[in-house]
Order: C-alpha cells, then structure tokens, then sequence
C-alpha cells in the first residue's frame, strides 16, 4: 500500500519540486523581495496541467528501489501515474479522481479501489507522509518570512520562514536557500519543536518544459540514519492538454 | 411419648458435653470454610465487573447498527444524545459516557504513528477508564480546553513528542477527503505495560469531530452499579435507545474476557460441590463415630420399649440440634470473616509474579460477597449436613437389638 | 505393637471402617480437587498460548512496534531447524505478517496475510486446529468473518495486493479454498492464509520471516527459555519474549482467578483435615470407657497413648492409600474421556469464547505427584494429631471415672 501513496506523494512532491523553482531571471546581488519570491515559488507549483517522467530511487538502510513512472495532473485533483521501469512492475498505475484512490495491476489484469481506511494506514513506513498528499501548504499564505543571511558557497540567500499561528502544519520552521537565479538550493525543514527533522536538496538545475528550474531533488530525514529518497525529473510539459478521458478507470486499465 | 423423644434428645445432647462440643464445631467449621468458598465464588463476578468498570469496555454499550460484525470506527450512533438521555434515565446506573472514534495518523516532523484516536467526555472518562486516572506526566483533558491530546507513553516516544507540543492530526473525512488539524500533548500515561500505553490516545469528542467531520458518536457506555442486573437493564435501555441502535453486553463487546468469567463460574460451581461434599462428609463420619459409641446407649432405650421410628425420630432431632447450634456458631464466626473479605478483601499482590505490570488492568484483590444470603446459606448446610449425617445413625439406631446391650464386651 | 494396634483396630470393624472412609473420601475429594486445578492452569494456557501466541515470539528488533514489512528474519529455514534440535523447545513455527488488500471485484478490503507452516499449524491445539484443506497452487483460507464480510464464498477468485520488503508491489490472484473458524479471533476477521513459501514468494521474501512461535517443553519455564533465546546467535541476535510479556492485558486477570483457585485449595485442604480431624477426635473420645478398662487392666498411660497413636498412623495411612486409590482412578478416568463440562454443571456452556479464541470445553483432570504427597501428609498428619490430643487426655484420667464413661 505505501506503493499507491508513494505515487500520490511524488505527484505533490513533484509539484512541490516544480514550485520550488523560480523565474528565469539573471543573477541578482541584492537581497530578493521575498513577498514576491515566495509568491512566485508557490505560484510556481501550480500548473493547470501537466505531464511528467520522473525516476525515483529510495534508499533505506536495508534495501534500495527504483522506479520510473509516468505522471499526468490536472489541476489538484486528478493525477493519473503509470510506472514505466522496473519490468516487474511496469504497466502499474494509479488513479486518483477528488478523494478516490485506484490501483490497476497489469499482472493480474485487475482494478481495486483502496478504501479510506488504508489512505492514511498504509503511509507509515513510506518516506512520504500525510501532509505530502494534503493540499500543499503555501509558503506566502502559511509562513512569516524575511531574509536572514546571504551564503557566498553557494551564493544566494537565506530566507527564514516561521509558521504562523493556526496553521495546520508539521513545520515550525523553514530555512529555504535560494540562488541568485532565484531558484531553490536547500530547504531545511524543522518540527514543531524546533528539531531539524529533514533537509531538501536541489540541483542539476536544467531547462525543462520551457521553464529552468533544479531537477534532481534528494529528501534526507534527520533521525533515521541511511535513509534517502531522491527524484529526478526526466522531462516535463507544464499547462499541456490533456484529453479530458485521460482520468478515468477505462483509460487507467485500457493502457496508455 | 414424643415429648419424651424430644426432651431425651436435648438431654443426650447437653449430657455429653464435650461430644457435643465436637460435633458443633466440627459442624461451624465446615460451614465457615464452605461459605467462605461461597463468598469467594459470589466474588469473582465482582472482579469480572472491575474489569468492565475500570477497562472502559463498561457493562453495557449502546453501539450502531452494523458494528458488532466489522468493528468499523467510523459508524456514528442514530441519535447518541437520545442514547445517552435514555441511559441515564435508567435506575442501576452508575456512570455513562459517550465515544467517537477514528483512525488518525499523529505526525511529529518524519514521525508518524497510526492511531485509534478516541474522542471522549473528560468529565466522565477517568469514572470508566483506570488507565487516565493518573498522568504521569502532564494532566488530564478537560471539557471546553480544544485541541488536547492525552497519550501512552509508547506514542510519544515513537513520536518523539512530550507534553507540550504539537503534533499534526490526520483523518480521513466522511466524503474520503483527507483532513488534518494540530492537536497539543497535555498529558502522557504511563501504565507500565507498553501495550496498553499503545492503546492511550485521547482528545474531547469535539475535537475528534471537528477533525474527522463525522459527527456524533460511536458508542454510549455504561457501567453500573451492580453487574448483575446487567441483562435486566439492558432490555429496558434496548426499548429506548434510537432505532438502529442496539445494546450489547460486555459478553458480547469483549467475548474473550466474558468466555473466561464463565468458564470460572462454571467450575467454581463444580468446586463448591466438592468442598460442600467434603463438609458433609466430614460432619457425617463424626457424627457416625458418635452414634457407634451409642449403641448400649440405644440398646437400653429400645429393652425400654422405645420404638425403630421413634429412635429415628430421636437420632434427628438431635442432629437437628446440633446442626442449629452448629449453624449459630458457624454465623458468630464467619460474619466478621466474611464481612473482612468483602470489604477489605484479599490482596494478592505478592503472589502476582513477576510481571512488571502487576495490577494494570486490575487492583490484585478479590473482595468476597456479603449480603443476607450468607443466614440462609449457613442454616441449609449446617442444618443439611447434619441430617443428610444423621441418616445411617438413625437408620443404625432403630435396629438395634436389645439384647446387645445387655453383653458385656463390645 | 504394632500388631497389636492392627488387631485393635479391626476389632472395632465399624469405628475402622468408618474412619477409614473418612479418611479416604476426603483424600480423593482433595485429588479430584487438585486434578481439576491443574486441568484448569493447563487449559488456560493452552487457550493464551496453543493457537496463537505460543510460549516463546522471536521478532526483528524493531517488527512489534511498527510492524514494517521490511523487519525481517533472515535465515529463517535454518534458524528454525536449530531451535527445533533444542532440547527444551518441542516446536518451531515461522510466521509471515503482512497487511494487503484484497478484492474479489473491485472493492478492496483491509487484510491481513499470514503465511504459516501449514502441516504444522494445523496439529492439535495450533491455529489452525482440525483443518485439512491441502494448500496447493495459490489456493488460500480464509477467516469466516472476513469472507462474510466480502460475500466470498469457497471457490471464488480474490487479488491480493501488498507491499514487498523491499518495497516492491506485490500482487496476485489466489482461491479460497476453505473458510475457517478458529480459536483466534483476528485470523477471522481478517486474515487470509497461505503456506508460508507462497506468502514468502508474493512478497518478494527469500528466506525470511516476520515472526518464529516457539513451544516449550515445559511451559512454566518459558520465561527462562526466552530470557536465554533473546539476543543469541541461536536465533542470530532477535529479540524472544515470553508470553507473558508480549499478551499483558490479560494476564492480570489470568493470574488473580489462579490464585483465587490455589487459595480454594487451601479451604479445600483445610475441609477435609477439618472432617478427619472431628472424626478421629469423635472416635477416640468415644473410647473412653474402652481405654479406661485398659488402664484398669494394667497398661501404662504412655503405652496407651502410642497405641492410639499407631492406631490413627495405620488408619491414617490406610484410608490416605484408599484415597489416592480412588481419587486417583477417578481423575484417571476422567483424564481418558475427558468430562463433558455441559454436564456436568447441568448446562453450562460447551464452547467458550476467551480471549477472542473458540474453544470446546471438556476437562481433562492430571494430577501430579505433589498433589498426591500433599493430600496424603495432610490428613496423615491431622489424623495422628486428632487423636493424640483425646488419647493423653485419656490416658491420664482415673480409671474408675473412665470406666463410668
């Protein structure tokens, strides 16, 4: 089961990847209007639609997996994943329509439905967590922010995020490194505590489906030593058409 | 003539004291010792009804329809508030509460950790539940205080939370939808057992309403006030409670603990045969051994011209008297042992091994029954034993030849 | 004299034979007493830890807290081979958990796979206890409750959908070929069984396993033997806990209605001594006047008294054999066709339910040695104690005032 929410997850931490970016603009010395920037960094996440290929790879300490799937979204309810490699696997997909969540298993020709009660259980034990299927919180809307410091290696700017109160939310803290291109280096995420509990990584910054932004993307949590999860994006189309029968069971067990 | 029998027999009795002395108390002490058992036995359903009472599982439960086949968390009661007026409006009643629960994930950064989140009335809650009674650490939830979270130890350690702070709640809505909502630790529970801390999560039945948008509740208990009167309650509260929603016992919402409680009683009654059993037997052979002595005794009464029936007659009622006396003692003894037992009980807490977790679920004490029974439970045994002993004396007795008395040797 | 004490006491034929039933009843009373207590232990232990619990779990360090498919037990195969060489270890079954989906259309449904030593599991008193449904070809049981839940009947065609160790999606269609009833209430509502290679193979394990059940030869040590188990070479450094610690819930209760039972015993001891003791001390008053004449004859009070107390010693001893002869045959009896509870107690239940497991009720009563030693010292000691105290007082009266009695 942690199969079908790794899926979901990685539809939002892709798009959370894709918001991550900035403009393409020219590198700036002086300190961002981080009001903005931020805005562009959520706005960034959004596009009406899109269809990606992404290769995951896991790393726990006892075993390592990897995966290629492919990846259609239609605004944030719909996301359609059918996994391309490994071979054991390919031709699995996913669909998931408002709260409905199915699995189409090529091997045994069979669509099953997973029913509520298994969306939340099966997540333990998976890198990917609640609130990475939730509605991704906004760094504007949920989060005070200023500049903190300036980093000279990489050079770019710290920028502060402090939750703001009443937010629903498992961070207390943000550290967001940000180049000077305006594109995201490192996210350090902290609880509510104030404990570092994981860090985000961005490089191999490229241009994919006209826009630039980093598209190797390495998630490291503080407490559980050798345990990794990396994404890298192969190829992209932001606000691509996609025909309106793409989200459907029919199309999800009839291939694509 | 029978005036005689009667006045020979207190005479007999008085004129040998210190066989009469034997025969009474060899009469009290067995009846002791078998009521002891007695109250012993009357006490263990005491014990099965702590359980109930101090587990949360309650005597009764009104529960949805549907639940007692899947055990699904999210069916929500017809109408708990009518549930729960009608629970209390019945007499025996000692306390009600009402529950919610969900399936939630509780997220403290990369920690997460799946839970049976109960919402519960913190008013009434620690009356059913032993293990919320005391806060290790933090305290209890209170009513009108939202967002609090109480947990066992074993939680927050996995979450690597303490009192304090705040962790990421997250259920999944009527509709499907995924819903989360920040809850603060108030308290940690430490029983001493880490599954049964495992088992700890609760917040105020708003709270869980709020977070999972199903509203009401999943189940009204009740505990009362004698376990007993369980089934009798149960069919009135079943007449009241909102169509749909039925009533099941403890029985049948905890079928393991119910399945051990009979099959004690079962053999407790099995039990008390056998020491009942050995009470009589005890009596009888001492009354006997009286009786053999007697035969010059009786042989004299019959040269007498005393008949077979009306030795009988003399043979019982001197059992009879000596089971009376025997029961009156026997109630002079065993009333304040009893009455010690059941209220001061017997405290097995050094025979309880070496577990680490003695007494979680249970004080290891079992309190013996008191009540009028004990008069009339005596009085049949004694009296009962004496006479079911006095048979074959009797009987012995009313053959006796004359002419025996009159030899020399035994 | 002790010839003489034997004569003496048959020349009373009626005072001896009843003493001696005295004696032998209570005896026997005691021992089927005591065979009942240690049927009950046994059978309470075999209810908690037969099916399901065992006495001894071997895990992966980290399996019971957070159940994770990937916290395994490497080598399972020969871990388990070495633990069945163990002298004090009379069984060893190894356990796949795994939480999967399952459908037989589309609707999925939260279940638990159990991949079992089918051949072993299925012996007496195991979980799975009477069923002989050969499990061949991806043909699985499952637990009734689960299948009513699902409309699955025997015969029908489910998927299977879990998670790998190594994270892997594992899926795949299966039959059922039975549904089962049994004594654990889990395994029936939710959980669907396979031979423990097939669970292996769906979820991507080599030679792994989630749990090991081991059986004891005598389960009062299994404390002990996990102590020794827990973190050795022999189980390559898993953790092993015994029963107790890993089903504590119940356990409370459990020990507190033992003891209540070991207490009866007491009572139950203390009855019968207390009916030997008022029956030797009824007889031997009642002598009186025979002991009085005895002394008038000449015999010493010292030698009175021993005669009396050989008396109540061979009385003592014989009804104590008797006893155990008849208490003993009893309980034997009983142990070879098992006692109907139902019977018995005039319609109490047949078929309990404890602790989420079925299970029929017949009692088959055991005695040990101790139990008969105890018995037989106890009403030894009160019989010869019973008597001692009326015989010197006896033997220190005159011998016309004894002659009156």
């Amino acid at each position: 089961m942690a199969r079908i929410c790794r899926k979901a997850g990685v539809l939002v931490l892709m798009l959370a990847a894709f918001g991550a970016s900035g403009l393409r603009s020219a590198a700036q010395v002086k300190p961002p209007d981080v009001e903005a920037l931020l805005a562009r960094l959520d706005d960034l996440y959004r596009s009406k639609s899109s269809i990606a290929r992404i290769d995951i790879h896991v790393t726990t300490p006892r075993s390592t997996r990897s995966l290629r799937l492919k990846a259609w979204t239609r605004g944030e309810d719909e996301a359609l994943i059918v996994i391309e490699a490994p071979p054991r696997e390919e031709g699995t997909a996913t669909l998931r329509v408002g709260p409905n969540l199915w699995n189409y298993l090529p091997r045994i020709a069979r669509t099953i439905r997973v029913p509520p009660s298994m969306m939340l259980g099966s997540w333990m034990g998976t890198d990917f967590t609640n609130d990475d299927l939730v509605k991704e919180s906004s760094l504007r809307k949920d989060f005070n922010s200023r500049i903190d410091r300036r980093s000279d290696a990489p050079p770019g700017w710290w920028i502060r995020l402090d939750v703001k109160p009443g937010v629903v939310g498992r961070w207390a803290r943000i550290d967001i490194l940000v180049s000077d291109e305006e594109l995201p280096v490192e996210e350090r995420h902290f609880d509510r505590k104030g404990r570092l509990a994981r860090t985000m990584v961005f490089d191999e910054t490229k241009t994919l489906g006209g826009r630039r932004l980093p598209v190797h993307l390495t998630l490291t949590p503080t407490d559980t030593a050798g345990q990794r999860t990396e994404l890298r994006y192969l190829d992209v189309q932001f606000n691509a058409p996609i025909p309106d029968d793409t989200f459907s069971l029919l199309r999800l067990e009839r291939g694509r | 003539m029978a005036w005689i029998a009667s006045r020979y027999a207190v005479r007999s009795v008085g004129r040998n004291l210190r066989r009469t002395a034997l025969s009474v108390v060899g009469i009290a002490v067995g009846c002791v010792l078998a009521l002891f058992m007695e109250s012993l036995n009357r006490g263990r359903s005491e014990l099965f009804a702590r359980v109930g009472a101090s587990s949360g599982i309650g005597h009764l439960r009104v529960v949805p329809a549907g639940w007692r086949a899947r055990r699904d968390p999210r069916l929500r009661l017809a109408d708990w508030q009518a549930d729960v007026a009608a629970a209390r409006s019945l007499s025996g009643v000692a306390v009600v509460t009402a529950r919610a629960r969900a399936q939630v994930l509780l997220a403290m950064g990369t920690h997460v950790v799946p839970v049976e989140l109960a919402g519960v009335d913190p008013d009434v809650e620690p009356r059913t539940f032993r293990y919320v009674q005391h806060m290790q650490q933090g305290r209890y939830l209170k009513t009108g205080d939202a967002g609090g979270l109480v947990i066992g130890q074993t939680i927050a350690e996995r979450l690597s939370a303490g009192v304090d702070d705040d962790v990421v709640a997250t259920a999944v809505g009527p509709d499907g939808q995924i819903q989360s909502a920040m809850l603060r630790i108030v308290g940690i529970v430490t029983t001493g057992s880490e599954d049964a801390d495992a088992g700890v999560c609760q917040v105020a039945r708003p709270d869980l309403e709020r977070l999972t948008g199903l509203p009401g509740a999943g189940e009204v208990t009740l505990v009362l006030d004698e376990f007993r009167h369980a089934e009798a309650i149960r069919g009135e509260l079943a007449s009241r409670v909102s169509r749909g929603d039925e009533v099941l016992t403890l029985a049948e919402v905890a079928p393991e603990i119910q399945g051990h409680f009979e099959q004690d009683a079962a053999s407790a009654r099995f039990v008390s045969a056998i020491i009942l059993l050995i009470v009589l037997l005890g009596v009888a052979s001492a009354q006997l051994a009286a009786v053999l002595e007697r035969r010059r005794e009786f042989a004299v009464l019959s040269a007498l011209g005393m008949s077979g029936a009306r030795m009988v007659r003399l043979v019982v009622q001197e059992a009879l008297l000596l089971g009376v006396a025997g029961a009156l003692v026997a109630l002079a003894v065993g009333l304040p042992i009893i009455w010690r037992f059941a209220h001061v009980g017997l405290d097995f807490r050094r025979y309880m091994g070496t577990f680490a977790f003695q007494g979680v679920l249970l004080d290891p004490v079992i309190y013996g029954d008191f009540g009028p029974w004990i008069v009339s439970y005596v009085t049949l045994v004694a009296i009962g034993a004496t006479l079911a002993a006095s048979l074959y004396p009797a009987w012995y007795a009313s053959r006796t030849d004359p002419a025996v008395a009159l030899r020399v040797a035994q | 004299m002790s010839r003489i004490a034997w004569r003496n006491l048959w020349r009373n034929p009626r005072r001896t034979a009843l003493a001696l039933a005295a004696i032998g009843l209570s005896v026997a009373l005691v021992l089927v007493y005591d065979g009942m207590l240690r049927w009950e232990s046994d059978w309470l232990l075999d209810t908690i830890t037969g099916p399901m619990l065992g006495h001894v779990q071997v895990h992966a360090p980290e399996w019971r807290r957070t159940r994770s498919m990937d916290r395994i037990l490497p080598g399972v195969s020969s871990t388990v081979q070495g633990l069945r060489r163990d002298p004090e270890i009379a069984g060893a079954n190894p356990r796949v958990w795994a939480p999967a989906l399952a459908a037989v259309g589309e609707e999925g449904f939260a279940v638990v796979v159990l991949g079992l030593d089918i051949e072993e599991e299925s012996r007496l008193a195991r979980l799975l206890n009477g069923v002989s449904v050969p499990l061949t070809a991806h043909r699985v049981l499952m637990g009734r409750q689960l299948a009513e839940q699902m409309s699955v009947q025997p015969g029908a065609e489910i998927a299977l959908v879990g998670q790998g160790v190594d994270g892997s999606l594992a899926n795949d269609l299966y039959t059922v070929a039975a549904l089962i009833e049994t004594p654990v209430d889990l395994v029936n509502r939710l959980a669907v069984v396979m031979p423990l290679a097939d669970a292996q193979s769906l979820f991507a394990m080599s030679d792994e396993a989630h749990e090991i059940v081991i059986y004891a030869r005598d389960p009062a040590r299994a404390g002990a033997l996990a102590a020794r188990l827990n973190g050795s070479p022999a189980i390559g450094g898993a953790e092993a806990l015994d029963w107790h610690t890993l089903a504590p819930a119940m356990v409370d209760l459990i020990k507190l209605v033992e003891i209540a039972w070991v207490f009866v015993l007491v009572l139950v001891l203390v009855a019968a001594a207390a009916g030997v003791a008022n029956t030797m001390l009824m007889a031997t008053f009642e002598r009186t006047h025979e002991l009085g004449m005895l002394l008038a004859l000449g015999t010493g009070p010292s030698r009175i008294v021993r005669m009396i107390l050989l008396e109540s010693l061979a009385l003592g001893l014989t009804g104590a054999l008797l006893g155990t002869a008849l208490g003993g045959a009893l309980v034997a009896w009983a142990h070879e066709t098992g006692i109907d509870y139902a019977t018995l107690t005039g319609g109490g239940p047949s078929q309990l339910a404890v602790f989420g497991m079925n299970w029929s009720l017949r009692i088959y009563p055991r005695l040990a040695w101790i139990d008969i030693a105890r018995a037989v010292v106890a009403v030894l000691v009160t019989s010869v104690v019973a008597s001692a105290w009326p015989a010197t007082r006896a033997a220190r009266l005159q011998p016309a005032r004894a002659l009156k009695d």
